[in-house]
């Protein structure tokens, strides 16, 4: 007897999945017209398929590209960076000044800019934001933010002026201001453990949208406010966003993402694999492939392990790697063959296209005199030990596994053994901060200043290639002092000249001690319809919907 | 009968019991913790120092069996932890994900029983050997369709091809079609296969003459007689089945982009989410006790001779 009620709701669904289907059968496929612009038309719900979904919303976390094609709609910055010139422009703040040794900043700003919960934008809030990036705040556990280098106390002059002191020049302050990182959230965000900050609705900004509801993992809809009316000063488009709605919804399996796109039920999709650009474009659909314009896509040494230590088995390797071949076989021309450390349109980056110039012979020779001898497998040995290094996948890079794979190749015929691992993230994680373990990684990142190369080198910050007293506890002797010091010197420097020419000596220094091996120039890219118009990126390729509008007529 | 469920329950109580601990050992076990997975991210930016405030805060590096204690106790009190990767409470993502499961599996239990009891009746009653060789052998084809290419082949067809169901956004009702099909018929081919065996089984039976010989056609006799009696063995391996239904829950809910407890567990295996994998691990052996002592409560209900036996135990 306790059965009947439960199976009869069931059938009940039963039924109701089955008239479902046929009323959605009548209903017929939408049809996607061709674009003509025009007009931009206000009103619309904008769908935008996301691989990932977010995982922690306070600013300073917006390096990874789910968090920060969230916040670039939810939070404004107190300036614009003009992602074609790099130049910076006026947005929260509508001028600024700054003393010649650049350990002040003085911004000024807007007037009549709220946050989304009434509370307003002025010189209290941004001091408090930039207090918390500059300085973190261990009591919530939020971070210090990686852009904003020396920062030592804020000072409100008015209630819109406020006033950033530095320990030392800060040259990279000004345009940090304009990045992700620096998205500016009410006081009542920050009051919030960094934890807390997982949830979206938790993130109250001044943004052009702001979040309307969030089903964890999944999906998250966000809806235009339309009040708004301080967009960057240079942008185009003034007042309320054109679209009513976004709902970004989390589409992990690429090939599902790529038809719902074709098919209709998309707008915008985030990460279009390069052999599916084709198919992409045929259907008359647009691919972007904005630029990061940092660090490209690299393999790092870790020159603490042995294998690795002596200079000239690094040179052979980035001799022995053929980045050419690898663009051509798995990419598209969306993805340039990296010529240096920096991507071409990063400031501060040198052609180094020559020092990379892939030959066989010259990787032989320097193995040779190096003393590793090839064994009776094909894979050289010194003192018995084998040439054989370890590498894992990494998972946010655009076929990470078949590039490593064809690199293992290339290493192979010069007598190295390249072991690509997948790995949980557990033991990624852990083997990753181990030079016994993986001699090799990879690495990218992006940002359009030159403290780019800082970020990703710096010891206390990303330490890419595992220096003592960085990242790892394992690491017993590898320290650069020349890099080092390259690196402090250039985010001190007062004269822009004189700190791009530190970037090139620091690129220099890079290839010259082959600590990198770059690959590729990584762009995000991204596919949208043929009726989405006024589609933007900042510069380091995070959509930008505030000027996004449909023509589906 | 009152003894029979208090000690049903005791045993319940022991498994939870056992599941949660064997969890947080094994997870313990493992290289790596979710606080490093997350915070040694690269993309994060954080300082070692940075990092070890972070560790601090959470009591990372407390005694284990402190931790233990801990976390049971929280267990107890409802207080299921902190996912870590997501920065939310679990029971918030379980309120998230769980009711998109059980309508997924129930649903696709459901249908996995209605096809597998249509194959083995069809089966049973096709009037010729090369036809009835023919849908016996559907099973065996059905159990080795893997889940993540029959998801993809039915999105191809009915979604974008013929466009009849988005996977983006569906009505809740017509978004479930395809996902219930595609967990449904590897399902359904083991209960198939043990049907169609069972149904064999019982029509060798006396009492089946003795129906047939009264005149009843081969239908009838199937559905009045031959049915009843041959499902108890079907029914058994459906409680077995729950596994199964887990584990394409879990590429199900991948490659359509659901929300439910399957990508939960991935995620969180991936992020050695513990509070997140201690919390599933423990929903799930509950399913699975709770899924067999129904089971055990069936059988009495189709086999009154069992009913007498469970009888004479209390």
């Amino acid at each position: 007897m306790i059965f009947p009620r439960p199976v009869r709701a069931v059938s009940a669904g039963v039924a109701a999945l089955a008239l479902a289907t046929i009323l959605a059968a009548c209903g017929g496929a939408e049809t996607a017209k061709q674009a003509d612009g025009g007009v931009p038309v206000t009103g619309g719900t904008l769908v935008y398929l996301e691989q990932q979904a977010h995982t922690n919303l306070y600013p300073p976390s917006g390096g990874f590209y789910p968090n920060g094609g969230i916040l670039n709609q939810i939070t404004d910055k107190l300036t614009f960076q003009d992602p074609e010139t790099l130049k910076i422009e006026p947005w929260l703040a509508e001028s600024w000044t700054s003393n010649p040794e650049l350990t002040q900043y003085t911004f000024k700003l807007r007037s009549g800019v709220t946050f989304s919960d009434g509370t307003p934008v002025d010189a209290a809030a941004v001091a408090r934001n930039f207090d918390t990036y500059g300085l973190g705040n261990k009591a919530l556990n939020q971070p210090v933010s990686e852009v904003i280098n020396n920062y030592d106390h804020s000072e409100v002059v008015d209630p819109l002026t406020v006033r950033f002191h530095f320990k030392k020049s800060s040259p990279g302050f000004l345009q940090g201001t304009a990045t992700i990182g620096s998205g500016i959230v009410s006081i009542s965000t920050l009051d919030r453990k960094f934890d807390e900050l997982g949830d979206a609705r938790n993130i109250i900004g001044s943004g052009p949208f702001t979040v309307a509801s969030e089903v964890l993992g999944k999906e998250l809809v966000l809806e235009a406010r339309k009040d708004y009316n301080w967009g960057p000063a240079t942008a185009k488009h003034q007042g309320r966003a054109y679209l009513d709605t976004v709902k970004i919804v989390v589409t992990p399996e690429d090939s599902v993402r790529t038809g719902s796109l074709l098919a209709g039920q998309g707008d915008l999709i985030r990460q279009v694999q390069a052999y599916d650009e084709k198919q992409v474009e045929g259907q008359n659909f647009t691919i972007h492939a904005p630029g990061t314009r940092g660090v490209n896509d690299s393999i790092v040494f870790r020159p603490d392990n042995a294998l690795v230590s002596d200079v000239r088995v690094r040179q052979a390797l980035l001799k022995a790697t053929d980045t050419h071949e690898v663009v051509d076989t798995i990419f598209s021309e969306n993805y340039p063959v990296a010529t240096s450390v920096l991507a071409k349109d990063a400031q501060g980056y040198v052609d180094l296209s020559d020092k990379l110039r892939h030959d066989q012979d010259k990787a032989k020779q320097l193995l040779d005199e190096a003393g590793w001898k090839v064994g009776a497998d094909g894979i050289r040995t010194k003192d018995g030990a084998q040439l054989s290094l370890t590498i894992y996948e990494s998972l946010p890079q655009p076929q990470n596994k078949a590039v490593l794979q064809l690199v293992a190749q290339q290493w192979q015929k010069v007598g190295v053994k390249l072991n690509v691992l997948a790995g949980d993230s557990g033991s990624k994680t852990v083997d990753s901060l181990d030079p016994e373990e993986t001699p090799v990684s990879v690495a990218m990142v992006g940002r359009a200043d030159p403290d780019v190369i800082k970020s990703q080198f710096y010891p206390k910050n990303r330490d890419a290639l595992l220096q003592l007293g960085g990242s790892s506890q394992k690491v017993k002797r590898f320290v650069d002092e020349r890099l080092n010091a390259l690196l402090e010197a250039e985010t001190a420097r007062t004269d822009p000249q004189q700190r791009l020419k530190d970037v090139a000596d620091i690129q220099n220094h890079l290839i010259d001690q082959a600590l990198v091996i770059p690959i590729f120039e990584e762009p995000q890219v991204f596919a949208s319809a043929p009726y989405l118009h006024g589609l933007s990126f900042e510069a380091v390729g995070r959509p930008s919907l505030y000027g996004v509008w449909l023509n589906k007529g | 009968m009152q003894r029979y469920l208090l000690n049903r329950i005791g045993q319940a109580v022991l498994v939870l019991w056992a599941a949660f601990t064997i969890a947080f050992v094994l997870l313990q076990a493992l290289p790596g913790d979710a606080l490093l997975i997350k915070y040694q991210n690269p993309d994060m930016g954080l300082s070692p120092a940075e990092i070890a405030d972070i560790r601090n805060s959470y009591g990372a590096d407390t005694p284990l069996f402190l931790q233990y204690l801990n976390s049971l106790a929280g267990f107890l009190t409802g207080n299921l932890g902190y996912s870590v990767q997501a920065g939310v409470p679990v029971v918030d993502q379980l309120a998230a994900n769980v009711p998109s499961t059980l309508a997924l599996a129930g649903l696709g239990f459901l249908a996995a029983v209605i096809l597998a009891t249509a194959i083995a009746f069809l089966a049973s009653l096709a009037p010729f050997a090369w036809l009835r060789n023919a849908i016996e052998s559907l099973p065996s084809l059905l159990v080795s369709v893997p889940v993540f290419w029959l998801g993809i082949v039915l999105i191809q067809v009915f979604s974008f091809r013929l466009k009849l169901i988005p996977v983006i956004n569906p009505p809740e009702a017509l978004g479930l079609i395809l996902p219930v099909a595609t967990l449904a018929v590897p399902i359904s081919a083991p209960l198939a296969q043990v049907l169609i065996r069972s149904i064999d089984d019982v029509r060798t039976q006396p009492f089946v003459a003795v129906a047939r010989s009264r005149g009843g056609s081969n239908a009838w006799v199937l559905s009045h007689h031959v049915a009843r009696n041959a499902v108890l063995p079907a029914l058994t391996i459906a409680g077995v089945l729950l596994g199964e239904l887990i584990g394409g829950a879990v590429v199900t809910e991948t490659v359509f982009g659901r929300n439910g407890v399957g990508q939960l567990t991935q995620q969180a295996v991936n992020n050695q989410d513990a509070a997140v994998l201690q919390a599933v691990v423990v929903l799930a052996a509950a399913a699975f006790v709770l899924v067999n002592l129904a089971v055990d409560l069936l059988y009495p209900v189709l086999d009154p001779r069992l009913k007498q036996k469970t009888g004479a135990l209390t």
